[in-house]
């Protein structure tokens, strides 16, 4: 197997990583760097195929997606902030309002 | 052979670093392991060749991203229930989820279902990436810089900040 | 040929129900007075009659039926239900009857009804009862002809049940439209064969067709049955007599015109119209006959031991229902046909004096309580004494002529006619006299049972009443001559009388003339001066009379064997099991499972982050699969 398949297996684990953690852990914050894990897994197979691709795109592209994941970290980790201070507990269980 | 080996050890941290961030408790150590997959996944990009791309990650993810999630670690109080019950109700249901999704996805590329490639490639430089962003892609560019400044006043607008001065 | 005074017979009385029971009732503010309804009502029948009269003068002259097809009705496909008219002999006769003495009574009413609270509703439902009959009569097709038999069944229940305030009176209302019903289905059954087997519901072409040379697949006889379980509900024959007494709550000039000249004669009117097939029925006809013969003897016992004067003359006309059924069976259909006719003269006539009895005494109906009203209230008495004479068969009045026929006609006629069926008819018309005599006697002569506050008030009838009495009278008394049978004669046959019978003919009169004298013979020593003789053989066959007096315990009877198993069907079957167990039970169910579905499936939504996160991975997991699957 070659490196662009070896990388593609390697995105594919890290992503299925994040995946499970996003389920089996309970610390909000925990959650949101599995998210962040997942995402980095993901940008990893697009580097891959951009790298391969040649053109210049593929490099925009990646750019842009390590723009958005900073803004999105920016809103989400005051969003818990404001949680926990109400709260005043990382658990996930405990945040049950959407229920019904 | 080199850059094998490099590659390797580079994916072999990774991995690592993500497997260690699911079994440790302490939500700080689990941003240290975050902290070192992504360091190497900049070193894969590095080998890559695209070190634009690399140098970025290290800028924004490690520098800027998980800077502000240690901050965050330190400001709040883990010592909570999530502290001592790491994991949820749902771990054998979601280990046991998402093993089959990855062993479905596993099966298929396997048997050829999803072509995975081969074959050599190509890597670019800071000239040609700066290029075409102020040539071709500058409308984006100047968007990100919009959407950055819109996560800013959200922020702000999310804490509720309140000005302090009175009479 | 084609006319179009048909339609305008028809169409009159309508007009008066139309404006009376518009403007006139309470409807339209009750603002015009009791003599423009009297006016209008009485009015337009009379005008229905004088037509009548024409027309019968243009078949005269043309010697044709006179048809009038009015509209389509309605067009199913490649089926035609036309509404049209028919005037032939036998329409002529029925029309002339019930548009003559339908007046007659409508002109009685105006004196019986003055004062009543419902006035305008009585004359609107009276004429509303003519247009029906009308439609009955003249109808060309099975299906008019049953318009009108429905119709002239609600007019009957609305007038039966005029004074609804009491409840007995709307019972009895409800009793004679049900049991109508009951024979209606028969009525239906008959339609529906003879429209399948024939295409089309127009009677002349039915009784063509059963009398051409190709038999039709059909069996006459099936046929002529489910007609006849029509008739017997119309004309009240055993088993579906029961509402005709009960039908006396109704007020009496409605007695008079519906349940004694006309509606109950329909059934009489079907059979005789529909002779066609019956000819060719002999199964069909003895039936007829016997249920006849059975009804007549059956409801003059009865008669014989009731003391309200209307059920005595309700009972009568049952008994002499049976007397035309009698004659329909054995064939002769020309002359139950002209025992209509003087029926409706000297029954009506009875059953008006009974109402101007009444009237007189302030509403007593009962005869225990009459008596010696002869001298008080003469000219009641004459047209009363006339009529039950005529009834009786005494000749030379009208009665004597028609039941003499229908006698000779019981005993020789080849189509089923036997000593058997003649001796029983006979019988019958010995307690006919009688307790026609009886009655007489009871009412008018003898000392007085009257309670003083009564007999104060005795008065003779007003002159609209006293004068319909009158010209009653004088038709029972010479209606005899008319000759109905003669002029029916083209149309409906007499069926051939073997000539060894023949020389039977004389003797059988003087019998039927000997019987009648005997009923009045009997009467009068039984009851005249204090009916002790009567009262002795009453005490002496006590269980007898509890029977006839109780009217054999039918009503019991219907009410055991049919009127309680229903009711328990329908509350335990089909109320509490049918509708509330299974209907809403079942919707119960339904709504219970729904909302138990979504009890459970409100359980996903645990509020839980983690139990969400792990669903999206399940629906990425079946995505994948399924796009694997189907590539």
């Amino acid at each position: 197997m070659d490196k662009t398949q070896f990388l593609l297996w390697v995105s594919l684990v890290l992503f299925s990583i994040g995946l499970v953690g996003l389920i089996v852990r309970r610390n909000l914050l925990v959650m949101l760097m599995c998210m962040e894990l997942m995402l980095n897994g993901v940008n990893l197979s697009l580097v891959t195929f951009a790298q391969r691709g040649g053109s210049v795109e593929g490099a925009v592209m990646v750019f842009l997606i390590f723009i958005v994941a900073a803004s999105e970290i920016a809103i989400a980790i005051p969003i818990v902030l404001l949680l926990v201070r109400h709260r005043l507990t990382l658990d996930a269980g405990a945040y049950t309002d959407l229920k019904g | 052979m080199l850059e094998d080996l490099l590659l390797i050890l580079f994916a072999a941290a990774a991995v690592a670093g993500a497997v260690l961030m699911l079994l440790l408790r302490h939500p700080m150590r689990v941003a240290l392991a975050l902290i070192a997959t992504m360091i190497s996944l900049g070193g894969i990009y590095g080998l890559l060749g695209v070190h634009v791309i690399a140098v970025f990650q290290i800028m924004i993810y490690v520098g800027a991203v998980m800077v502000f999630m240690v901050y965050a670690i330190m400001l709040l109080d883990v010592r909570d229930p999530s502290f001592t019950e790491r994991y949820s109700r749902l771990l054998w249901p979601g280990v046991a989820a998402c093993t089959v999704l990855a062993g479905v996805l596993v099966g298929a590329a396997w048997q050829g279902k999803i072509p995975l490639f081969k074959g050599p490639g190509d890597s670019f430089g800071v000239q040609p990436f700066s290029a075409a962003f102020l040539n071709d892609y500058w409308l984006y560019f100047e968007l990100t810089s919009v959407l950055l400044v819109v996560a800013v006043l959200a922020a702000v607008a999310v804490v509720q900040l309140r000005s302090t001065r009175r009479g | 040929m084609s006319t179009h005074l048909l339609g305008l017979i028809v169409a009159l009385p309508l007009a008066g129900f139309l404006f009376n029971g518009i403007l006139s009732t309470r409807l339209g503010g009750a603002r015009l007075g009791e003599t423009v309804v009297n006016l209008v009502a009485c009015a337009l029948p009379g005008l229905s009659f004088v037509l009548t009269v024409v027309c019968f003068f243009q078949l005269q002259a043309s010697g044709k039926p006179l048809i009038e097809a009015t509209y389509t009705w309605a067009t199913i496909g490649g089926l035609r239900f036309e509404v049209g008219f028919w005037f032939d002999r036998l329409a002529a006769v029925m029309t002339l009857v019930v548009t003559g003495v339908g007046t007659l009574i409508h002109i009685y009413s105006t004196g019986y009804m003055h004062g009543d609270k419902s006035h305008a509703r009585y004359f609107a439902y009276l004429n509303l009862f003519l247009f029906f009959m009308l439609l009955l009569v003249l109808g060309r097709s099975l299906l008019v002809m049953f318009v009108g038999w429905e119709g002239v069944g609600l007019a009957s229940y609305l007038l039966i049940g005029f004074w609804f305030d009491d409840p007995a009176k709307a019972a009895a209302g409800k009793k004679a439209f049900i049991t109508n019903r009951i024979g209606d289905a028969g009525f239906l059954i008959g339609m529906f064969l003879l429209w399948g087997t024939f295409g089309t519901l127009d009677m002349d072409t039915i009784n063509a067709g059963f009398l051409g040379p190709k038999a039709p697949a059909m069996s006459a006889s099936l046929v002529g049955l489910m007609l006849f379980i029509g008739a017997c509900g119309k004309s009240a024959q055993i088993p579906l007599h029961v509402w005709l007494p009960d039908a006396m709550a109704g007020p009496t000039p409605v007695s008079a015109l519906i349940h004694a000249a006309t509606m109950v004669t329909a059934g009489i009117y079907l059979v005789a119209r529909m002779s066609g097939l019956y000819n060719v029925a002999p199964e069909a006809s003895a039936v007829v006959a016997a249920i006849g013969v059975a009804t007549a003897l059956f409801a003059a016992t009865i008669a014989v031991a009731q003391t309200d004067i209307k059920k005595v003359l309700a009972y009568s006309t049952v008994s002499q229902l049976g007397l035309m059924f009698v004659a329909l069976g054995v064939g002769a259909y020309a002359v139950a046909i002209f025992h209509v006719v003087t029926h409706a003269f000297f029954k009506a006539c009875l059953f008006l004096g009974s109402g101007s009895v009444i009237h007189a005494l302030g509403g007593e109906q009962d005869i225990r309580k009459m008596g010696g009203l002869a001298r008080r209230i003469p000219v009641t008495f004459v047209t009363f004494a006339v009529a039950t004479t005529a009834i009786a068969g005494i000749p030379p009045l009208a009665g004597f002529f028609s039941k003499d026929e229908i006698l000779w006609f019981a005993f020789a006629s080849p189509q089923g006619g036997a000593p058997w069926l003649w001796a029983l008819a006979s019988a019958a018309s010995l307690l006919t006299s009688f307790y026609m005599f009886r009655l007489l006697w009871l009412t008018f002569f003898g000392a007085s049972r009257m309670t003083p506050e009564v007999e104060h008030h005795v008065h003779e009838s007003p002159v609209s009443m006293t004068g319909v009495l009158v010209v009653l009278a004088l038709l029972s008394a010479f209606g005899g001559f008319i000759p109905v049978v003669h002029y029916l004669e083209p149309q409906l046959p007499l069926p051939a009388v073997p000539e060894a019978l023949h020389h039977f003919e004389r003797n059988l009169i003087f019998v039927a003339v000997a019987l009648a004298f005997a009923g009045l013979a009997l009467a009068w020593w039984f009851f005249s001066g204090d009916a002790s003789r009567a009262a002795r053989v009453r005490d002496l066959l006590a269980g007898v009379h509890r029977w006839l007096t109780n009217k054999y315990y039918i009503d019991e009877l219907y009410e055991a064997a049919l009127g309680r198993p229903l009711t328990w069907l329908s509350d335990r079957v089909f109320l509490q099991l049918g509708d509330r167990t299974v209907i809403d039970g079942t919707l119960h169910a339904l709504s219970g499972a729904a909302q138990r579905g979504a009890a459970a499936l409100g359980a996903l939504q645990a509020g839980s982050l983690h139990r969400y996160a792990l669903y999206a991975v399940l629906g990425v997991l079946a995505a994948v699969l399924w796009s694997l699957r189907h590539g």
